[in-house]
């Protein structure tokens, strides 16, 4: 009995052991400086920040900056992964206190945070060199019934990726230009040993899936919602899009079948093993596929337009994201403060020439500088120019919840893409007729 | 014997137990009892955000009205029903092997609890990379040894995918089954193994009609509560997959968790956790009686 004690207080032990080491892997940075916030005088403000980690490396290395040139606010950075995002922000706003004084916000998420309440009009704070110089499609992303609330911080959608070296040495010249093409290339490279497979997506049951969803349904002419804001899932170019996704699964084999249970952070690592041809993701991927310490395909990378079909030359889904003021905050001015900080002209230049991202000011794409130290910026202007936004629903959380699950159906062969879609359209009609 | 005793205690001595027990129950109330009573109380309105609307027990019955609701409570019993009847039958044989006397049996005992030491979230990323497709270690062991043609996508088919998650929660928990049995074994005093020998008991009837009822007890703590634990599994679903693939691994706390932070209605997914307690309060009750009944 007392040897099985011993052993009991062993696993405790041990568990704690574990326990905490998972506790500070599974959260995440916050800047030193946050620790000794309680420990200052009281006339430094500190301001909390949660923020998704897409370009979270970035932002905490211009905050020693802002503190430069702010002695009176201190910032206290947090960022989680994008899925988790969602569910921390809306259980701190919610219960209406101030844990947080700028929050990340999805484009899609602006419609529920605006009725809930949740982040704050900043019209007033806006300024005229703003309304003029940032790209109306970047800040139509924090705009509901023609109010602001927050400023978007990149122009992002999806890019395609391909790795030159491989389709080098595969005697590839011409980049396929529409889906069809886009297959037979992967065969094409499949067949020849160069790679397993031509493609891998993040299709889990995520949101990352209906972005995906996004680039066929766009490309084969489809909508998800029509001009009055109304649903519009089960119609022909939808079911043409799902059943090209199944297609690629099990008939031309083009796809990972992996991807059913990956995200799109999984696809940036094979990727950036030199492993897959091609990739599609977000501007944050080109930063780490050309960052030494976690790639091997430094400058092996290029940029081509998304694969389109018939007329329609490519398509992308856009995703920014933005920051805005918590409603519950105590410190809205120097909040404000911060993210003006990091939407201006300056450090959006740093931002894409660092980071890779596609600047929110519109005279920054013709800048020589920005343009030059940043290879890939002509292929992602052009494809900026071809990409579309998720439907904006208030509801947009359970459509989409709806839709993956439905889509996953479909991709795991439970049901054909019609059967699916029109699951989905039933159920998104319930949905919508409750608010 | 000691409710009698404390009884007395507390006539003598007025409120003195009262003033000793209140840091505890202070605390208590402040991280159980209070979070407890005011989810009950969201529970009966709708949420938007800050805003809420009183609607009496209309979440309830919109709970019980929907078939993702039903869907889910029929995997959730499913994943109960397979991975504690798994743990226990592997628990208990563990537990009885170990309690033989062997050279390296103490160094065994350690590895036992090595798995059940580690925090559901580690397991759940430790077994996903495992069951990864492309570069998954079992992929390339089963295909290694001739076992499967082609990579199997485990995680990518919704009733494969179920199992391999109670596979991993298998793996990590059988092993607090073999502990609490290996305690209860060694109160077995072996006497009885000597006496049911010389009346010429063979091995089964010695463990049918000796370890067993011996053991009952043990038994009971055991499926008490990995049976409320399977019913509330959430955290290994979350890492592993998500809900997914296609809703297959969506468990009634997961679905709860979607519907609450996902879909912002707290006052629904108030309603559904207290729906979940009520079955979980059932399931104990209905244990209660069994353990007193058979110790009467």
């Amino acid at each position: 009995m007392k040897k099985l004690l011993s052993l009991i207080a062993l696993v405790l032990a041990l568990t704690l052991c574990f326990g905490g080491c998972a506790g500070t892997t599974e959260e995440s940075s916050s800047t030193p400086e946050a620790e000794t916030s309680g420990t200052e005088n009281a006339d430094v403000v500190t301001i909390n920040i949660l923020s998704s980690d897409d370009f979270a490396g970035f932002r905490t290395s211009v905050i020693p900056e802002f503190e430069a040139t702010h002695p009176g606010i201190k910032i206290n950075f947090q960022s989680v992964g994008y899925d988790a995002l969602h569910q921390k922000e809306v259980t701190a706003l919610a219960a209406g206190t101030d844990t947080y004084d700028v929050v990340d916000v999805d484009c899609i998420w602006t419609p529920e945070y605006v009725t809930n309440g949740y982040i704050e009009c900043v019209d007033d704070r806006i300024t005229d060199e703003m309304k003029t110089g940032i790209l109306d499609v970047c800040m139509d992303i924090l705009r509901y019934d023609d109010k602001m609330y927050g400023l978007p911080m990149f122009n992002d959608l999806f890019f395609m990726y391909y790795n030159k070296e491989i389709l080098e040495n595969a005697g590839i010249t011409e980049l396929p230009e529409t889906w069809e093409e886009y297959d037979q290339v992967c065969q094409q490279l499949q067949t020849s040993g160069a790679c397993e497979y031509g493609s891998a997506y993040g299709w889990a049951q995520a949101e990352g899936l209906i972005c995906y969803y996004m680039d066929y349904v766009c490309a084969f002419g489809g909508s998800l919602q029509d001009a009055d804001m109304n649903p519009t899932i089960n119609t022909p170019e939808n079911v043409a899009a799902l059943q090209f996704m199944v297609d690629s699964l099990y008939t031309t084999k083009t796809t990972d079948p992996a991807s059913i249970t990956s995200d799109d952070r999984n696809a940036i690592e094979l990727f950036s093993q030199g492993r897959l041809p091609f990739c599609i993701n977000w501007s944050f991927a080109w930063g780490q596929f050309n960052d030494p310490t976690q790639s091997q395909v430094v400058d092996k990378v290029g940029v081509m337009l998304i694969p389109g079909h018939g007329d329609i030359r490519s398509a992308a889904c856009a995703g920014s994201m933005g920051l805005a003021i918590a409603s519950t905050s105590q410190h809205k001015d120097e909040a404000w403060e911060f993210i003006s900080f990091l939407a201006s002209k300056e450090i959006q230049k740093r931002q894409a020439i660092e980071g890779g991202s596609l600047p929110i000011w519109a005279d920054l794409y013709q800048d020589e500088e920005l343009l030059a130290q940043h290879p890939a910026a002509a292929e992602m202007v052009e494809q900026s120019t071809m990409a579309y936004n998720r439907p904006s629903f208030v509801y947009y959380n359970e459509f989409s919840t709806v839709l993956q699950v439905e889509i996953q159906n479909a991709l795991t062969q439970a049901k054909t893409p019609e059967q699916a879609l029109a699951d989905a359209q039933t159920q998104v009609e319930q949905i919508a007729a409750t608010y | 014997m000691p409710r009698q005793s404390l009884l007395h205690a507390g006539r003598r001595d007025g409120r003195r137990p009262y003033f000793y027990l209140a840091p505890a129950f202070l605390l208590l109330a402040a991280v159980i009892l209070i979070p407890l009573l005011y989810a009950l109380y969201l529970s009966f309105f709708k949420t938007q955000g800050v805003n809420r609307e009183f609607v009496g027990l209309a979440n309830y019955i919109d709970i019980l009205k929907q078939s993702y609701f039903w869907a889910s409570t029929g995997r959730t019993l499913y994943f109960t029903i397979v991975s504690v009847a798994a743990e226990f039958v592997i628990g208990l044989g563990v537990a009885l092997l170990l309690s033989q006397n062997f050279k390296l049996r103490g160094f065994l005992r350690v590895m036992l609890i090595l798995p059940w030491a580690l925090p559901t979230v580690v397991n759940g990323v430790l077994w996903s990379w495992i069951f990864n497709t492309s570069y998954g270690s079992l992929n390339g062991l089963l295909l290694e040894a001739g076992v499967i043609d082609n990579y199997v996508s485990w995680l990518g088919k919704p009733f494969l995918a179920m199992n391999c998650v109670i596979f991993a929660d298998v793996w990590k928990n059988y092993a607090m089954i073999a502990l609490i049995l290996m305690a209860g074994l060694q109160t077995i005093s072996p006497t009885y193994y000597e006496s049911a020998m010389i009346d010429g008991a063979n091995v089964f009837q010695r463990f049918r009609y000796i370890t067993l009822p011996i053991l009952r007890p043990s038994i009971l703590v055991c499926l008490i509560t990995r049976t409320m634990e399977a019913f509330k599994v959430f955290d290994i679903v979350y890492t592993m997959t998500k809900g997914g693939p296609a809703n297959g691994t969506q468990v009634i706390s997961y679905y709860t968790y979607q519907a609450t932070f996902g879909s912002s209605k707290f006052g629904y997914g108030a309603a559904l956790s207290y729906l979940i307690s009520f079955v979980i309060l059932l399931m104990a009750l209905a244990y209660i009686r069994v353990l007193r009944g058979k110790e009467e």
